[in-house]
């Protein structure tokens, strides 16, 4: 009896150690599994979220893990625990309005965005008028999201086949009218992220570069300067999304060209001017002109005094036959009048339109709705150049996620940049009024189609909202390298940008697409399982053992073997 | 959600073996002893096979199907039957009856490989939230490839333990051992050549092992029967 036992704990102990190796592997196993095996992943981004004085705007939360659920779904069904699935495509607007405007709640959206709208996608030309229509919807919809306070996660992202087929698969369970949750399967959307953090003290970065005019002998006076200013950031529902091809790339295009005209036309002593050239691209545009303002505080005194007059260029590439001259001083004012015939008489010649815009400025309200607005309150005179006929509101017409490159025409941005450059250089070397060509078409003064696009193409590729671009952002060592080939001194300043502001990161992320099963197949299947096990048992006890053996097994159902099976 | 798939790929992967043991006379000779020396045999068969794979065979970037190279696996899977002899044969089994041995021998194998091969895989991929069919596929394959271990063991006891068999039946038993132990290169033939997929190699594979278990059932009937 005694030895019996002894045996039976020695095998015992010989069979838990033969598990031990397994366990072991198991233990390891569990250690390192990193759960990232969806079939699909998507790169989704981000709808903007920040805060301004601590009122909170766009979306507050970050993670996602719910199931898919289409717009064909029941009205009224509960959808705090869905990812809605918007295509743009197919997009009402006037749901999404009123969804958020009822603060309902919602797991998540997801907003499928056409290929068309991807950044540096050149596309063809043939569906502008395709994307007109998604094109004012999107914009819509972004001033909707952007201005609102969204108590759930919302991306964007791209159509593609794969959320094509998932988004047919949706549709069709909703259509049926089972609701795709926990137990009936689905899709499942898993964006794994972290809490989204604030943007710890967010710099505005504004590049700065002086072209000294030549002095004439015996004169001692300081030359007065013309200030050529573009801000280069912009705005965008989605911060990494945000390219701002026309608002304002296009600026900082024409800028990058009339600074590279006059570079040439200063190098050569006998064509350099009376008059210093200041080119500036400044940051913080969308936030009231911020960076124009700190940097323009920072400017010398008498550099500030020397300063004739400033143009300043605000999304200029996509006009037809009209140019605006948006100023804040009376249009008779003596150099207003000045300015704006300068450019009449080139656009005049050029065969185009300039109309003037005036805006008064109030000091007590603290939107700055134009660039020379921040020149007007230091009493410096400026104009800002724009196809833009209305001062735009905070955060509207700063760039987004529709302002894209196909929107953008080169022939637009290449009559910005004569109407400029003429008659800036009929200004310097006095021929107000003349018919003269200074950059005809054919000379080796021409503005270079080439170079605009290119500059075009690059800005169109890279997102560009302040607060996310570092002090070293490749994008801002380029533009600077840029001004220092053309200009003799170029400084950038780096500020902080205001307190008001907060923004939080977060911008981008994977979302895993999941197909999963429901709770209802898994039971299934493990019937399924035991029975084919029971089955198995049966069978294998009447053929090894008889019949009766298995009756006999059931005639004591505290049977272990029954258990076991 | 996905727990409970593992635990159901994982029901339909093992338990078969557990069925089979409890459910057969193994049980009540007590044999686990036995199994899990067979078991033991396997992890050092399955050692020096994965040595010589890495000695002698390229590693293919591609999925092709190279006829020296599947050779050359064959060959080295005829390591496993070597393995097999040696549990059969060689390991002293106390007072067990040859009926019972090639059954535990065989069962031990089986689930060593099972373990082996598919617990870590079942492990990683089924507790994902991604469902696919592909664990349930591989427990049906782990069910096939219990059949075939056994009635290869039962092939193997035929031919190296019992001595008075009908000479008839010698060629026939050594041609089903052969096809059992070729398995695995007839599986990759199937799936590389005629570009089949996983689910018709798995109902491949248990047909030919149904198959193959009744006929190494009737061969075993009759080289019992002179000795009765």
């Amino acid at each position: 009896m005694a030895d019996e036992k002894k045996s039976k704990q020695r095998h015992r102990t010989m069979v838990l150690e033969s598990m031990y190796p397994v366990l072991a592997l198991m233990l390891i196993l569990v250690a390192c599994v990193e759960l990232c095996d969806a079939a699909t992943v998507v790169d989704v981004y981000r709808l903007i979220q920040y805060d301004i004085s601590g009122v909170p705007f766009g979306s507050r939360f970050s993670s996602l893990n719910h199931h898919a659920a289409s717009i064909s779904f029941q009205r009224g069904a509960d959808l705090s625990r869905s990812v809605l699935i918007l295509p743009l495509r197919e997009l009402d607007i006037g749901f999404v309005q009123e969804y958020i405007s009822q603060k309902q709640s919602l797991g998540g959206l997801l907003i499928l965005l056409p290929q068309t709208f991807r950044p540096g996608n050149v596309g063809g030309g043939n569906l502008i008028s395709e994307t007109e229509g998604f094109r004012k919807l999107l914009a819509q919809l972004e001033k909707i999201l952007v201005h609102g306070n969204i108590p759930f996660p919302v991306y964007f992202a791209f159509e593609n086949e794969e959320t094509d087929a998932m988004l047919a698969d949706v549709k069709k369970n909703d259509a049926l009218g089972q609701q795709a949750t926990a137990t009936t399967g689905g899709y499942k959307l898993v964006i794994s992220v972290s809490e989204p953090r604030k943007v710890a003290s967010p710099t505005i970065t504004n590049i700065q570069g002086w072209l000294p005019g030549s002095r004439a002998e015996g004169d001692s006076n300081q030359l007065p300067t013309i200030a050529v200013v573009a801000s280069y950031d912009t705005f965008g529902a989605a911060p990494a999304l945000s390219v701002g091809s026309d608002s304002n790339g296009s600026g900082v295009v024409a800028l990058l060209e009339v600074a590279r005209l006059f570079s040439i036309l200063f190098s050569n002593p006998k064509t350099r001017g009376r008059y210093n050239l200041l080119f500036a691209l400044t940051s913080g545009g969308p936030y009231n002109y911020e960076g124009t303002q700190k940097w323009l505080k920072s400017l010398d005194q008498r550099m500030r005094e020397s300063i004739d007059y400033a143009i300043c260029l605000n999304s200029v590439g996509s006009w037809d036959n009209e140019l605006l001259v948006h100023v804040s001083k009376p249009p008779d004012n003596a150099y207003i009048k000045q300015i704006f015939e300068g450019f009449s008489n080139v656009a005049e010649d050029l065969g185009f339109q300039v109309a003037l815009k005036h805006k008064k400025i109030n000091i007590s309200n603290l939107r700055v709705a134009w660039e020379h607005e921040q020149f007007s309150r230091l009493r410096v005179t400026a104009a800002t150049l724009s196809e833009l006929s209305t001062p735009p509101e905070l955060l509207e017409s700063a760039g987004s996620l529709s302002d894209t490159r196909q929107l953008m025409s080169e022939d637009a941005i290449i009559k910005g940049v004569k109407l400029v450059a003429e008659s800036l250089a009929r200004h310097i070397y006095g021929h107000q009024g003349k018919d003269i060509k200074i950059f005809a078409d054919d000379s080796s003064l021409a503005v270079n189609p080439f170079y605009v696009r290119s500059w075009l193409d690059l800005l169109s590729q890279t997102p560009r909202v302040a607060p996310f671009l570092s002090k070293n952002e490749p994008l801002i060592m380029a533009l600077k390298k840029e001004l220092e080939d053309y200009t003799a001194e170029v400084s950038v300043q780096h500020e902080s940008l205001d307190g008001s502001f907060t923004f939080y990161d977060s911008t981008k992320a994977s979302l895993n697409i999941y197909q999963v099963a429901s709770v209802t197949f898994d039971l299934l299947l493990l019937l399924v399982l035991g029975s084919y096990l029971i089955v198995l048992f049966s069978f294998l006890v009447i053929t090894t053992r008889g019949l009766d053996d298995l009756i006999s097994l059931f005639r004591r159902p505290p049977s272990r073997k029954v258990k076991m099976a | 959600m996905t727990l409970f798939h593992f635990f159901n790929c994982a029901i339909l992967t093992f338990g078969p073996h557990a069925v089979y043991y409890s459910a057969t006379p193994l049980s009540e000779y007590d044999t686990l002893r036995t199994s899990v020396k067979a078991g033991v045999v396997y992890l050092a068969t399955a050692l020096v096979k994965l040595v010589c794979l890495a000695t002698f065979l390229q590693v293919s970037e591609t999925e092709v199907f190279d006829p020296y190279q599947e050779a050359l696996k064959a060959m080295i899977g005829f390591i496993d039957v070597a393995g097999l002899y040696y549990a059969l044969a060689q390991l002293t089994h106390r007072n067990i009856s040859q009926n019972h041995k090639f059954q535990a021998v065989g069962l031990g194998w089986a689930f060593a490989d099972s373990v082996l091969h598919r617990l870590a895989p079942l492990w990683v991929g089924a507790r994902g939230l991604e469902f696919t069919w592909d664990y349930v596929l591989q427990g049906l394959e782990a069910n096939a490839n219990l059949v075939f271990t056994i009635s290869l063991a039962a092939l193997g006891s035929l031919m190296w333990l019992r001595k008075n068999k009908p000479k008839t039946l010698i060629p026939i038993i050594y041609t089903c051992a052969v096809i059992i132990a070729t398995m695995p290169s007839i599986t990759s033939y199937l799936r590389k050549v005629m570009g089949w997929h996983f689910p018709k190699v798995v109902g491949f594979e248990l047909l030919t092992s149904l198959v193959m278990a009744f006929i190494s059932c009737q061969l075993f009937i009759l080289c019992q029967r002179p000795s009765l």
